[in-house]
């Protein structure tokens, strides 16, 4: 069954929607449904915990965040429903994704045996020690909290950094 | 187009915004998450805890534990939600998961390992378990901020300062 081209079209279309569209509130629901999108694109692609974190995250956080922040702001008047293109945004938009496709070409096929991720040492090394040396079955969580433990303690301070950093610039000692 | 109806319009788009802003106390809204938090939270419990053997972490967990805070927000009120959880609370949590994430690094480097080299501890299973708690602190990170910025933003929405 080949849904891989129909799951393309939907992220494609979610994200040109969440670009052209003049209502803001719509903006963040297509954005929504892109992010939905986008995660089911990491379970096709067998990376489920990034699966995982989009649809929270993406789909879910970020959604009512968003709708949090444009609350002070109005609508915009008229009837019109798309906004009016911006020829040089883009062009340089168009540029980009030219620049990115051109290295499409290059990337292995999805499970393809000569992949170089599937062919590497170290992935050798991490699946076939993972449970004997971490104690876990989920690779991906020992790599996380144990061989880079220390990478993920780097991670959890980033998140406590974003917490002070936004009280920082409120002025604020509390969240409040 | 004329003058009045641009005032019409404005006062229409105002009004919409007012809508945004406004809790609406929805009975529908109030019973479903009134009977899907426990789910969720549930859920995002088992994310964290059983992140070491299935997909998950303490990550995704976090994020959806917040879920419930924000769902709860949404349904029941902001400000009510904000004085139940008290003032300086989350700063509190957030930074004592971080501190306890380092305490446990630090505290393998004290029984003799490296650091967040958990076989050192000499308990059975120490890689297992400690994978397991630091974990939990991610989670427990990752929700208080998110609920954190959820307050943090909502209280713009009655001006600049709000003091």
């Amino acid at each position: 069954m080949n849904f891989e081209l129909p799951l393309l079209a939907f992220v494609l279309a979610s994200a040109v929607a969440t670009a052209v569209l003049r209502d803001v509130l719509a903006a963040i629901i297509a954005f929504a449904t892109y992010s939905l999108g986008i995660a089911v694109v990491w379970v096709v692609l067998q990376a489920p915990d990034v699966g995982l974190t989009e649809a929270a995250v993406g789909a879910g956080v970020t959604t009512v965040l968003f709708l949090l922040t444009i609350a002070k702001t109005v609508r915009p008047s008229g009837d019109r429903l798309l906004e009016r293109l911006d020829v040089p945004a883009l062009g340089v938009a168009v540029l980009f994704v030219g620049v990115l496709a051109a290295t499409l070409g290059a990337l292995p096929e999805i499970g393809a045996a000569d992949n170089v991720v599937i062919t590497s040492e170290v992935t050798h090394y991490y699946i076939e020690h993972a449970y004997h040396e971490a104690g876990v079955k989920n690779v991906v969580t020992a790599v996380l909290a144990a061989y880079r433990g220390f990478d993920t303690l780097g991670e959890a301070v980033v998140v406590y950094s974003a917490g002070v950093g936004l009280l920082v610039v409120l002025g604020k000692e509390v969240f409040a | 187009m004329s003058v009045d109806a641009d005032a019409d319009a404005d006062a229409e788009a105002a009004e919409t915004a007012d809508d945004l802003r406004s809790y609406v106390e929805s009975p529908i809204i109030m019973a479903t998450v009134r009977v899907v938090s426990p789910f969720v939270f549930t859920y995002g419990l088992y994310l964290m805890f059983h992140g070491a053997d299935s997909s998950g972490g303490g990550f995704q967990g976090g994020v959806i534990v917040a879920t419930v805070m924000l769902m709860l927000g949404i349904a029941f009120g902001i400000d009510p939600l904000r004085e139940w959880v008290g003032e300086s609370t989350l700063v509190l949590v957030v930074a004592g998961g971080v501190a306890a994430f380092v305490a446990i690094g630090v505290g393998a480097v004290v029984a003799g390992g490296g650091f967040l080299d958990y076989s050192a501890y000499g308990i059975h299973h120490a890689s297992k378990y400690g994978i397991e708690v630091v974990e939990l602190f991610i989670g427990v990170i990752v929700a208080s901020t998110i609920t954190g910025l959820f307050f943090a933003i909502d209280a713009g929405k009655d001006g600049g300062d709000n003091e």
